[in-house]
């Protein structure tokens, strides 16, 4: 008798363990919540640190994982010891279930006092790489911008909007964003407003010093405490230089917002299930954090990716193939 | 002398000598420390008792004594069990004490001293209290006695099952308090037995004690119950004494202390931000009825103990008060709402912060002297306040109101200003709050504004109570907004929506501001109210008088919060203080907006030149403020 997965969420780590679990002979199914599998891949343009394009990552994952049956704009309700119930009320039975149902971007909007969604020039790197994608990068009403503002850890490491927790890979996107800003208007002056640079990841730091030798990107100390719009239309922001200790105003045409990443929003409905505990961040916590960094602590139920914390996407593949694996032992032993 | 000393020795034994040295104790020491208290009034003080002595506030004075003092009125209402207790407890003993005294001047002779009232049965003759008056008394004081005994019984049964008299949580009680209780617990059934032995001997009739001790008496024999008789009366006196002398060092020191402080307040003396001799008729008023706890949502939903009212008023009384239990409070005014002292919980804690923190604000703040970054003119001034600034949103829906409205609008701080100085109040740095006030006291006059308006709760309140603006009145921008649609000046489109409220405290409880903001929701969409809004609103956890809690605790309080606004079935939580905002944004999935936003969103007339008003001119190129 064939064994049942399913494997919730076809984001990178998702769509990792299905081809991992293709190559084991077992043919799993992802459910999908949104129309069509990727992830938020889907959205990015390129890559850190290599600067990869994302679609050429999506398309190799794509690839190995085609055999795998996909059912996408169904989302999973609840995770039960029989199987997983779906929003139109049905029940679909498995033997293992693989969470892979990634993070939340966080809603600049809670942070009002920067303006999002309020003041015409305040965007999010979401925005941005949406826009690289689209080929144009502009102010609102289509000027070139001059001057550039990046702001590190919007929603990351803040107690003030209940996100605690580093979210790891902003940092570097920040940078990475900063740096094609730079090569697509070399007369814009570029500033990123960071209260530290976390480059975790192998050739990170070494971009951080590419972007301040080769891209002349200014890196200042402080976080920007509230933003205004002038009249015409660039926004004001306040910060502080906390290197040399004094607060400053600066006038600039864009303002971006370095978004952090929230738990996932199911997180909630699954920790009702025996078995999955949430983090205080809201991140489900694996068994344990060096050898069971995949599995929950139900036998039948198991972790990859950004479920259970910020990572990236390398990181999130990783624990595919090897939820694939805890998952194929598993079923072997039934 | 000789006929003197054995009128005297009449009613005497030694069992009496506990009895008295206990109520010699008892007086002395409360006499001593009301007069001190009151001779330490400052002399504002002194002549408004002065001033109000010979007016209706002393027959009114009076008049709250019996209502809240003996029957304990205001503890009915709160909880009606609670309040019988009371009422039982200390009206009954009152009666005790008067018919008691009534009883003993009409069954003894000669001269009686204090204690052969209150011991009466002991010294009465045998076969006393024959004919209608004696019979009515002895049956009256039984009455009585069952009346306090029962009292005792719901004291017994509170402190076994809290939750059985409506009260989730009991005062925890120090030593001394520990040591009264006990003795007041077994007063009553002390006397009880007491009585109804010497009844039982002295074959005077009545129905519980009349009653009780023919039975002893005819179980037991004569001499036994002689033997026991000795040992009640010896046991009765000895506790009297013990909760006397412990009664000033204690919580029952509220007994008395009701009672000055009932007049002092109907002579408006008041607690103010500065500690004065006043504080201390507030402070050993408290019976640490614990009534302030269950409100307080640091107990109920964050697990602070050892913060509430009943324990800051303790420590501060016993002189343990620390910067923790101080600082741990958000100054939401639940439990003074509550208080069925009413006491000022609120001021008297800001007056120990002010003691504790307030620091020399000499050479602090100069730098804001003279500095001006108000904009636009108008007889109507705008102050945003710091977190109004936060919430750009706000600003400019207020930029649009004015806008539609006709307003000219002079902006006091939009471009920044400087603090309103409550922030700092509450920390307890008067000092320095008082430099922010006169700046900006100063900066309104300079603009000869008539009408303030702000957009912040906070700053309302200071500006209102403490800033003494003559000619210029100071609203919250809902009752601005709700003049305006009241006048005509303001149109809305109804839209049915449903919308809850949640009512600042500084605006609510603080400010008496309930029915404005409810006027302008009405005119736009439904309002679905929480479970307990307007006086008993809840705190948002994000309260700027509270500097010690953790952010947890703040998120425990507000997340407790928006799952009661989540029942109401509202798709929006509209509120009207920046912080509460704020506060409850970051732990709901509902849209949480300021008034004026859902104001502004329904406009039926709008102009777009706000949209250019609301933007700031540019600051110089990395301007380094100095």
């Amino acid at each position: 008798m064939t064994k049942k997965v399913i494997i919730i969420g076809g984001g990178p780590a998702g769509m990792q363990t299905a081809a991992s679990l293709l190559e084991m002979g077992i043919k799993p199914t992802i459910i999908e919540k949104s129309d069509r599998i990727g992830g938020k891949l889907n959205d990015w343009h390129k890559l850190f640190p290599s600067f990869t394009p994302a679609h050429e990552v999506l398309e190799s994952l794509k690839q190995k994982m085609k055999e795998a049956r996909v059912i996408t704009g169904t989302t999973v309700e609840q995770i039960n010891n029989e199987g997983v119930s779906l929003n139109d009320g049905s029940i679909m039975e498995a033997d293992a279930v693989v969470v892979a149902s990634g993070f939340n971007l966080f809603r600049a909007e809670l942070k009002e006092e920067l303006g999002y969604t309020i003041y015409d020039n305040v965007y999010t790197t979401v925005d941005i790489e949406r826009m690289l994608n689209e080929g144009e990068v502009a102010m609102k009403d289509g000027r070139t911008p001059q001057r550039i503002a990046f702001l590190h850890c919007v929603g990351s490491r803040d107690e003030k909007v209940n996100q605690r927790h580093c979210s790891k890979v902003c940092c570097v996107t920040g940078v990475k964003q900063a740096m094609e800003l730079k090569g697509m208007f070399p007369q814009a002056e570029v500033y990123n407003f960071y209260m530290d640079i976390r480059m975790f990841g192998p050739g990170y730091e070494e971009m951080y010093r590419r972007a301040q030798e080769e891209f002349n990107i200014h890196f200042v100390r402080g976080r920007i405490s509230e933003a205004s719009e002038t009249i015409d239309r660039r926004v004001q922001i306040k910060a502080e230089d906390t290197l040399i200790g004094r607060p400053l105003k600066m006038t600039v045409d864009m303002l971006i917002l370095i978004v952090g990443m929230t738990p996932g929003e199911s997180n909630r409905e699954f920790s009702k299930t025996n078995g999955i505990e949430l983090q205080p961040s809201g991140f489900v916590a694996p068994a344990d954090n060096f050898t069971r960094n995949t599995c929950s602590n139900a036998k039948n139920i198991f972790y990859a990716g950004t479920v259970t914390a910020p990572k990236n996407i390398g990181e999130s593949i990783n624990e595919g193939a090897v939820a694939a694996q805890q998952v194929a032992k598993y079923l072997k032993g039934l | 002398m000789e006929n003197i000393s054995t009128e005297i020795l009449r009613y005497y034994d030694h069992f009496v000598v506990p009895f008295t040295v206990g109520v010699i104790v008892l007086f002395t020491v409360v006499i001593y420390k009301y007069v001190r208290w009151f001779v330490k009034l400052p002399r504002t003080d002194k002549s408004l008792v002065w001033h109000g002595l010979f007016t209706r506030s002393t027959f009114d004075a009076c008049v709250e004594v019996v209502s809240e003092s003996l029957l304990h009125r205001k503890i009915f209402r709160v909880n009606p069990i609670l309040g019988y207790m009371h009422m039982s407890l200390a009206f009954g003993w009152f009666l005790l004490i008067a018919v008691g005294w009534l009883e003993a001047s009409m069954q003894l002779s000669g001269i009686v001293p204090l204690h052969a009232h209150v011991f009466y049965k002991f010294f009465a003759e045998p076969g006393a209290n024959h004919g209608v008056s004696g019979e009515i008394l002895t049956n009256v004081m039984d009455l009585l006695l069952l009346f306090v005994l029962s009292g005792v019984a719901l004291a017994w049964f509170k402190r076994m099952r809290s939750r059985a008299m409506g009260m989730k949580r009991a005062t925890k009680h120090t030593t001394g308090d520990r040591i009264a209780l006990f003795a007041l617990w077994f007063i009553f059934p002390a006397r009880l037995l007491a009585e109804s032995a010497s009844s039982g001997l002295k074959g005077i009739d009545s129905f519980l004690t009349g009653n009780i001790g023919h039975w002893m008496v005819s179980t037991f024999g004569v001499q036994n119950i002689e033997l026991f008789s000795s040992v009640m009366w010896w046991a009765y006196s000895i506790l009297l004494a013990v909760f006397f002398v412990s009664m000033p060092f204690s919580r029952y020191m509220h007994i008395f202390t009701e009672i000055p402080l009932i007049f002092l307040r109907k002579y408006r003396l008041r607690s103010t931000e500065k500690q004065k001799s006043y504080d201390h008729f507030q402070v050993q008023a408290c019976s640490r009825c614990g009534i302030c706890i269950d409100p307080c949502q640091l107990q109920a939903d964050a697990g602070i103990m050892n913060v509430q009212s009943v324990y800051f008023l303790r420590d501060r009384r016993y002189h343990k008060l620390t910067g923790a239990v101080a600082e741990n409070c958000f100054m939401c005014g639940r439990c003074e709402a509550k208080c069925p002292v009413g006491i000022e919980l609120n001021t008297l804690r800001l007056n120990s912060r002010a003691k504790l923190f307030d620091l020399p604000a000499e050479g602090r703040y100069s730098f804001v002297k003279g500095t001006d970054t108000s904009s636009g003119s108008g007889k109507v001034g705008f102050f945003a306040g710091c977190m109004t600034l936060l919430n750009p949103k706000t600003l400019r829906s207020m930029e649009a109101i004015f806008d539609a409205a006709g307003e000219e609008v002079w902006w006091a701080d939009r471009n920044g200003g400087v603090c309103c100085g409550r922030p700092l109040k509450l920390a307890g740095e008067i000092g320095a709050a008082a430099k922010m006030m006169e700046y900006n006291k100063s900066l309104f006059e300079k603009h000869g504004i008539t009408t303030l308006v702000t957009s912040c709760p906070i700053c309302l309140r200071v500006f209102r109570e403490e800033y003494n603006l003559q000619g210029i009145e100071v609203i919250h921008h809902t009752q601005y907004i709700q003049r305006l649609i009241a006048q005509g000046r303001l149109s809305v489109e109804y839209s049915g929506e449903v919308f809850t409220y949640h009512d600042p405290c500084e605006l609510g409880r603080g400010s008496g501001i309930y029915d404005e903001p409810r006027a302008v929701i009405t005119s736009i969409g439904k309002l679905s109210e929480v479970s307990q809004s307007r006086e008993n609103a809840f705190c948002c956890g994000s309260g700027l008088a509270n500097i010690t809690i953790s952010d947890k605790g703040q998120n425990k309080i507000s997340a407790a919060l928006a799952e009661k606004f989540a029942e109401t079935g509202a798709k929006t939580i509209v509120t009207a203080c920046p912080l509460c905002k704020k506060a409850i944004a970051r732990n709901t999935s509902l849209k949480v907006a300021d008034i004026s936003e859902i104001v502004a969103g329904r406009l039926t007339v709008t102009t777009n030149s706000h949209l250019a008003k609301s933007r700031i001119e540019e600051s110089p190129l990395l301007h380094v403020m100095q």
